[in-house]
């Protein structure tokens, strides 16, 4: 088994609920609560998530694009937060859910060191590691209807932007999405083989049209107006 | 990367303790057996190895000290077969009651038959725990800056050329310089070359990631009708989804030393290369004199070392917007 997610840069909106969901459930469960927070509602609030959200532009204008990216921990393969681990607080699950024995836990962040995405955060209060854990009291739980055997953030998500599953069965839902739309790992090159898949944008269909290219529009010819306002602002410097 | 003063003063003060065993055992083996001049009275030497001890010991507790959960520090050992900090933890462990040992056959001037083998074991267990110290830094694949063979050389060389101004420090009171002094000398500025080659590394694009390669720009992360030539394209942060700082940022992001680094270098010359490498050649045998020179090393080191952390731009950085590492 090698559980991940799914998490599709076309149709996050960058909302934010994923995060906060993810919070709430965790920060109430017996794995990785609780999930302090400090000054929360001070001048310098700051508080320990497994699931961070942060949006970028890509491309320039007018050609640019807004990419919202949740980034929590991938549940790398060859996970180097495991191999680093000095207490065996670190461990991998047969499963694929990589995953912190806090009772083990020295803080002494070098598995934070070791993870290239900024997954994990050491909890100001318990003075151990916190990370994502695939909301494994979910996700095997089978007193909960199946379709909500599903992490928190994938619950969550209002544009169904993420996607839970078993990435070594060829024919589930994860695995087909990643071969159909070129799922990628983040910063494969360091070689940890992490296993949630990010979807690239979709390209849109081309859409035949007679209105002037998106560039052409934008760089519009001045409008008479736009003249006459540009004399008049040229006297009021000179 | 976030500097804690106390990994700052553990691997400075170990090192250089370190430094100091494996020097001394090196001195009695060589006197001993090999017909080396002798470097000092065998008091002396215990006394030597009792500081470089005193240092290893007090290194060690300093770690402890950035421990956010310490209770759990005594499991720290229980990763041998993958964890470098496990490997650390083991072998300083074993070299303690060895060094132990070798200060205590010294100090009473007993020479048990297998001396050599104390002597012997000392040295492998100090450079074994310095080379631990390193790769602890070495093996971490997102720190370009540290994931480098110039780290663990750094810092057995600065450990040994610390190490051998805290001896001559020590054995030149009563004895006059030594030869610990010319390998002092040759040590301290193969330790100058080195940093300066590394400072050099640092600074060049050598193997460094980007912001875009992060967030998979080259995959196809991008605005339609741009994937076919993604290199070209640059992306920006436009917010880190966060007000205030995070653990990340206090860990990885802020630390940038700026104007500093400069200061840092030419302190780190005059303090821990030029001022030891002019007295272990001049010769001056006033007993505060060394101890001046030895706490100046150690100081220098101290900036040298903040430096390494403040200068290693860790792959989180990107996330938060910095354009390469």
């Amino acid at each position: 088994m090698k559980l991940g997610l799914v998490i599709d840069l076309d149709t996050c909106v960058g909302c934010h609920a994923c995060a906060t969901a993810c919070k709430e459930w965790n920060g109430a469960s017996a794995i990785a609560g609780p999930l302090t927070d400090s000054d929360p509602y001070g001048a310098d609030p700051s508080g320990t998530w497994l699931n961070r959200v942060r949006h970028y532009e890509v491309g320039a204008f007018p050609e640019s694009k807004t990419i919202n990216m949740p980034m929590s921990c991938l549940h790398c393969e060859d996970a180097a937060c495991v191999t680093v681990c000095p207490t065996g607080a670190s461990y991998k699950r047969a499963d694929g859910i990589v995953l912190v024995d806090e009772s083990r836990c020295m803080g002494c962040n070098l598995c934070a060191w070791a993870c290239p995405y900024g997954a994990r955060e050491l909890d100001a209060s318990s003075g151990t590691m916190k990370k994502c854990t695939l909301c494994v009291d979910r996700v095997h739980d089978e007193r909960l209807p199946e379709a909500e055997r599903q992490p928190a953030c994938v619950l969550a998500c209002p544009a169904h932007a993420r996607h839970f599953g078993d990435f070594d069965d060829p024919a589930s839902h994860v695995s087909k999405l990643t071969a159909e739309r070129g799922g990628f790992g983040l910063l494969e090159e360091l070689g940890y083989k992490p296993v949630n898949r990010y979807l690239p944008p979709r390209e849109p269909p081309v859409v035949p049209s007679t209105a002037p290219a998106r560039a052409d529009a934008i760089h519009a010819p001045a409008t008479p107006l736009d003249r006459l306002i540009a004399l008049a602002r040229k006297a009021l410097a000179g | 990367m976030h500097a804690a003063f106390s990994v700052i003063a553990f691997t400075v003060l170990s090192g250089a303790g370190l430094g100091v065993l494996a020097l001394v055992a090196l001195a009695d083996l060589g006197a001993t057996y090999l017909g080396w001049p002798v470097l000092a009275s065998r008091q002396s030497l215990a006394l030597a190895a009792g500081i470089g001890l005193v240092l290893v010991v007090a290194g060690l507790a300093s770690s402890t000290l950035h421990l956010a959960n310490p209770r759990n520090a005594w499991r720290s050992a229980s990763r041998f077969r993958t964890s470098w900090l496990s490997r650390e933890a083991v072998f300083a462990l074993a070299l303690l009651p060895v060094a132990a040992a070798l200060v205590a056959a010294l100090w009473f001037d007993v020479r048990p038959r297998r001396m050599w083998g104390f002597s012997l074991a000392t040295i492998a267990l100090a450079w074994t725990v310095l080379a631990c110290t390193a790769m602890i830094y070495a093996s971490l694949k997102p720190i370009r800056q540290w994931h480098t063979w110039r780290v663990p050389l750094a810092y057995l060389v600065l450990g040994h050329a610390s190490g051998a101004v805290i001896v001559e420090a020590i054995v030149r009171p009563d004895q006059g310089a030594t030869w610990i002094a010319s390998a002092g000398v040759a040590l301290l500025l193969a330790a100058w070359l080195l940093k300066e080659e590394y400072w050099h590394f640092t600074r060049s694009p050598e193997n460094a990631l980007t912001l875009e390669q992060a967030i998979g720009v080259p995959r196809g992360v991008g605005p339609p009708g741009t994937r076919q030539r993604p290199s070209v394209m640059a992306a920006r942060l436009l917010d880190a989804g966060h007000s205030k700082g995070t653990f990340l940022t206090r860990e990885f992001v802020n630390a940038d030393p700026g104007a500093r680094r400069t200061l840092v270098r030419v302190g780190f010359f005059v303090a821990s290369i030029a001022l030891p490498a002019v007295w272990l050649a001049a010769g001056l045998g006033h007993p505060l004199a060394g101890a001046a020179v030895a706490l100046s090393c150690l100081a220098g080191l101290l900036a040298e070392r903040w430096l390494f952390f403040a200068d290693a731009r860790h792959t989180v950085r990107l996330f938060h917007g910095d354009p390469r590492t």
